[in-house]
């Protein structure tokens, strides 16, 4: 199994160099550095950050559609705090306690009650967002000092949250691929009960997930209030359908048990090439959606072609193809 | 083998992909571009290139100018309008490139309309004009603009900061004078006045859009004159559709099933959006339990066309309309951005000859296109938008 | 015994649920106003119609255990395909079953990915909504407006007996066709046998790819109803018309009762879920309650009915555990 993810990785950063440099040389605006950092990678910054800890929940077999929400609800719950406390501070932790607080409503929806993680989320996503509606009243929320800085600081020319996103990535990888805990939530997403009568406590495992997906989220709305200088409660839409195709595009299954995030991160950086990249070529903004769909729904028969290949080879595990008849 | 020949087939039609959508672009790379192709590289070692990009067209010797039109959504009968007087304008004046791009009605957001300024603003355009859905949002992006040397405008509704001018259709003022006079005729003539007074309603589209806050605070202010103390509009009566076509539709059908003559029922709305008013009339044509028509009053801001069959239908409550000349809105707005960005039209100046329009004002940085205008059942077939 | 136990539990779980919508409505329309009136009730079944018409059709793609979040796109696609045939003037029944066929193309498209690639439904089906949906603005910049009066037909004239509007009727014929196939069809038993297990449906002789590929298509079908619905209730049809709408189907679906990993649920309960999400908005409106909070409410009432079934569910579970470790 590993040599076989190994080699989807190098394919997918195949498709990435290819994809940067064919956008480059017909569109040489494209490679300004200025232009790369500031736009191309900046733009993605959230919806990567997200991605990372959604990873784990995808492997686990769950999903979270609620993160733009919780993105979008924690950063508003900052804006308000600040402008009720002028404290930095305050709105900071309230920005993060609301983004674990929800991640942690889905996960007790998940695990305690075994409602499935899809409609979970899909409830939540309405019930995080229409709070964010109610509580602004549909108003903007405007941004606060610290938010702020996050958003725009920058080291030298590199923006505060490339820096921390990166830090983030190394982590995530390691957690997955080294720790006892990444290796469970693959025998949890492989088989649920099977890992619990093997002793893993897959209750707090996949709590784990959940909440760190939800304060990531949190963090990460901080960073687009901060970026925009104000946000109103429609600022997740969205989110969630793009951070599901970068993990499903990084070789992810939805059904749980395989994937990598190296794979989301190379994802992640082929997305950031097509959104970005498109627009520099002042293709219509309408058709990026066409493309990340085809691109997605390539690989998508790529990957299944691989796995019925191994299938028939009689190799290895392969992803519960049950469901998909 | 075959799993590379599977990454590969990907990797060749996502780059076919990327080729086929370039080759259907409106405008290719124009004159400044190709002239930074030059100092660029793939490991640009200074980034000196990068932060200067101001094109060369900005002398007046070299007409080649690059103006980007942004509306707050695309491909609606409002925008459509001023993007007809815009091209209108740039055929007459000659040698502009015309770039034309918005978010899609139901992602009217500010996010979207920040993805398009980046990538004109990356090309290094020389003008933009656009009509912001969070006018304050997205005055990060235009400061960053203008930074970088492009001229700024704002048309239809205004950001708070980071703009070198406003083209406004109407004054505030003048829209809400419009409407509410409209509105009272009306309702005087079916029989309200300061002895019955009348509820009223309004339907804008998101809490967030400038120049409908600003139209609606106009209008409260014409309201709590005597004139027309006997309208009455209640704190909770306005409402926030959005601009989504399917949200609107769904507003107006509650919106006419409480209108009547009752105390506790409404008995005018008036949609201050392009999207609104159509709905209401349409929400009146589907009602199962239509309110008197002689009791109820509907009107508000749309282009002739879309209530036009509303207006003929003595049945319809909705018998008039109050709009302005939207191509002519597009048309000043290119003149101003044009002539400003070739130095013909100084920051601070207090008038500006547009082409064929004329003379129009300046006032603190924003041109006015003039009055507003009423249609009705006399005159809707002159209008062709 | 099983299946007469099994439904016997799932009964009083529908039973539960139309009574709850019952009851709040008719608390509704004594303490909100005019709730109750003509209108009022005419314009909420108008939603409901195309919201109902939409469920099921999702409801039956849902029991095989599969789901498409392309619904939306869909929708968009077919409202821009009715308004380009309408604005030549051609009437309703020109135009709607063009769209009600290309539901059924695009749907059936779908199914193929999932049952000859195995790709799994919500990723195919994700991809599929970025594709159909993105084309739309290629061809059609925003929105195709100043629609002729023939198109408008289905809202504004088409009232039976003076008040009810044809798309309730509509909604009605396909929802009384549709429990008809529930209880007397061999094809919704297939349905749940896919649901439940695949594999052992196969092995029972059933043949699961064309099961699903026809479901698929009948699904797209049936959208294509509620499509024209919901672009002839005015002049100008956008080209994100339904974006967004799947979240609502599925949600209406998951509220009545079936189970997003297929094999179990109703038509009938889906009704009810549908009828619920609909009245959401008006009743807000006419509590008084500003129409801000409308998002959030309907996210409480999923969270609050899927929990209700989830906690019956959990006991059922626990007795039904028990039992297998008494048998081993």
């Amino acid at each position: 199994m590993k040599t076989r993810k190994f080699n989807f990785n190098i394919a997918l950063g195949i498709l990435f160099l290819l994809l940067f440099f064919g956008i480059g040389l017909k569109a040489p605006n494209f490679f300004k550095p200025n232009y790369l950092i500031s736009v191309m990678l900046r733009n993605i910054m959230e919806l990567g950050m997200i991605a990372l800890p959604v990873t784990l929940v995808v492997i686990t077999g769950g999903i979270d559609l609620s993160l733009g929400s919780i993105a979008t609800l924690s950063g508003i719950t900052g804006g308000l705090v600040y402008a009720a406390t002028q404290s930095d501070l305050l709105a900071v932790v309230c920005a993060m306690v609301v983004g674990c607080l929800c991640g942690w409503f889905n996960s007790l929806l998940v695990t305690r009650l075994n409602i499935p993680a899809m409609v979970t989320t899909l409830a939540t996503m309405y019930l995080f967002q229409g709070i964010a509606r109610g509580i602004t009243l549909g108003n903007s929320v405007y941004a606060f000092p610290a938010a702020t800085w996050l958003g725009n600081f920058q080291i030298g020319p590199i923006p505060i949250q490339i820096i921390v996103y990166i830090l983030f990535a190394v982590i995530f990888v390691l957690l997955l691929s080294r720790t006892y805990y990444g290796k469970y939530l693959y025998a949890i997403g492989l088989n649920r009960t099977a890992s619990r009568f093997a002793g893993i406590n897959t209750v707090r495992c996949e709590n784990i997930a959940y909440i760190v997906s939800g304060i990531m989220s949190g963090f990460a709305g901080m960073i687009m209030l901060g970026r925009f200088s104000s946000m109103k409660y429609t600022a997740g839409e969205g989110m969630n359908l793009k951070v599901v195709t970068i993990i499903v595009l990084g070789g992810t299954s939805i059904n749980g048990g395989v994937g990598t995030m190296t794979g989301t991160i190379i994802a992640t950086m082929i997305v950031a090439v097509l959104n970005s990249g498109l627009t520099v070529l002042n293709i219509p903004i309408d058709v990026q959606t066409i493309v990340q769909g085809t691109v997605l729904l390539i690989s998508l028969v790529a990957y299944a072609v691989i796995q019925k290949r191994n299938t028939a080879k009689g190799r290895g595990k392969t992803a519960k193809a049950g469901k998909a008849a | 083998m075959k799993k590379w020949i599977a990454i590969l087939l990907v990797a060749v039609m996502a780059i076919g992909l990327v080729a086929c959508a370039a080759k259907t672009t409106t405008s290719s790379t124009t004159a400044a571009a190709s002239s930074t192709t030059a100092a660029s590289g793939t490991t640009a070692a200074s980034s000196a290139a990068a932060t200067t990009s101001t094109p060369a067209a900005t002398s007046s010797a070299a007409k080649e100018l690059t103006i980007a039109m942004l509306p707050k959504f695309k491909g609606e009968n409002y925008f459509d309008a001023c993007k007809v007087g815009a091209q209108e304008a740039v055929d007459e004046i000659g040698g502009i490139t015309f770039l034309y791009d918005g978010p899609p009605q139901n992602d009217a957001t500010n996010q979207h309309q920040v993805d398009i300024l980046e990538g004109w603003i990356a090309q290094g355009v020389d003008v933009i004009i656009l009509s912001p859905n969070d006018p304050d949002a997205i005055t990060a992006t235009l400061k960053k603009a203008q930074d970088q040397g492009i001229k700024v405008l704002t048309y239809d509704a205004d950001a708070n900061d980071g703009r070198d001018f406003f083209v406004n259709q109407v004054t505030a003022d003048g829209v809400a004078a419009g409407l509410i006079k409209g509105t009272a005729d009306k309702l005087q003539a079916k029989g309200y006045g300061p002895d019955k007074p009348a509820n009223i309603a309004i339907v804008s589209s998101a809490e967030t859009d400038a120049n409908q806050n600003s139209w609606i605070a106009s209008m409260k202010t014409l309201l709590a004159t005597s004139d027309y103390s006997w309208l009455k509009l209640a704190d909770n009566a306005i409402y926030y559709p959005g601009p989504a076509e399917d949200k609107n539709q769904e507003i107006a059908a509650t919106l006419v099933g409480s209108m009547g003559e009752g105390a506790d029922q409404y008995q005018a709305v008036i949609g201050i959006t392009s999207m609104a008013t159509p709905a209401l009339g349409a929400a009146y044509e589907a009602a199962a339990n239509k309110p008197d028509a002689s009791k109820v009053v509907l009107t508000g801001l749309a282009t002739p066309n879309a209530i036009k069959d509303y207006i003929k239908n003595d049945a319809n409550p909705l018998d008039a309309g109050v709009l302005w000349n939207c191509m002519d809105l597009g048309y000043l707005a290119v003149q101003t951005g044009y002539q400003y960005a070739t130095g013909t039209l100084a920051k601070d100046a207090t008038t500006i000859t547009a082409g064929r329009l004329g003379a129009k004002d300046i006032k603190d940085g924003m041109v006015i296109l003039g009055d507003a205008l009423v249609f009705d059942a006399a005159n809707v077939d002159q209008f062709n938008y | 015994m099983k299946n007469t136990k099994h439904s016997k539990k799932a009964m009083p779980s529908e039973l539960a649920l139309s009574l709850f919508v019952i009851i709040i409505f008719a608390v509704l329309c004594l303490v909100a106003g005019d709730f109750g009136s003509v209108n009022n009730i005419m314009s909420i079944l108008n939603r409901f119609s195309y919201i109902l018409i939409a469920s099921i059709g999702m409801n039956i793609i849902m029991l095989t255990g599969n789901i498409d979040v392309s619904f939306g796109g869909i929708i968009s696609v077919m409202a821009i395909l009715e308004a380009f045939i309408g604005k030549t003037g051609a009437p309703i029944y020109v135009f709607m079953p063009a769209a009600m066929l290309c539901g059924a193309l695009l749907c059936t498209f779908n199914a193929l990915l999932i049952t000859k690639l195995h790709i799994p439904a919500i990723v195919a089906t994700l991809a599929t909504t970025q594709i159909y949906a993105g084309v739309l603005p290629l061809l059609v910049e925003g929105s195709i407006y100043d629609l002729p009066k023939t198109f408008t037909w289905l809202a504004f004239d088409a009232k039976v007996f003076k008040y009810v509007p044809l798309s309730v009727i509509l909604a009605l014929v396909i929802l009384a066709v549709a429990l008809l196939m529930m209880k007397y069809s061999r094809y919704f038993k297939k349905l749940y046998a896919i649901g439940n297990n695949v594999k052992s449906a196969r092995l029972a002789g059933i043949d699961v790819d064309k099961t699903v590929i026809v479901t698929y298509a009948i699904g797209g079908l049936v959208l294509g109803v509620a499509a024209t619905i919901i672009a002839t209730a005015g002049q100008r049809v956008t080209t994100t018309m339904g974006a967004g709408m799947e979240m609502t189907f599925i949600a209406a679906v998951v509220v009545g009762g079936t189970s997003v990993t297929g094999g179990s649920g109703s038509i009938l309960g889906t009704a009810f879920g549908a009828l619920l999400l609909s009245i959401i908005s008006p009743a807000l409106y006419y509590l008084g309650i500003s129409d801000t909070w409308s998002t959030a409410v309907m996210g409480a009432i999923i969270i609050i009915a899927v929990s209700v079934g989830a906690i019956k569910g959990v006991r059922r579970k626990n007795a039904g555990a028990e039992k297998e470790e008494a048998k081993a």
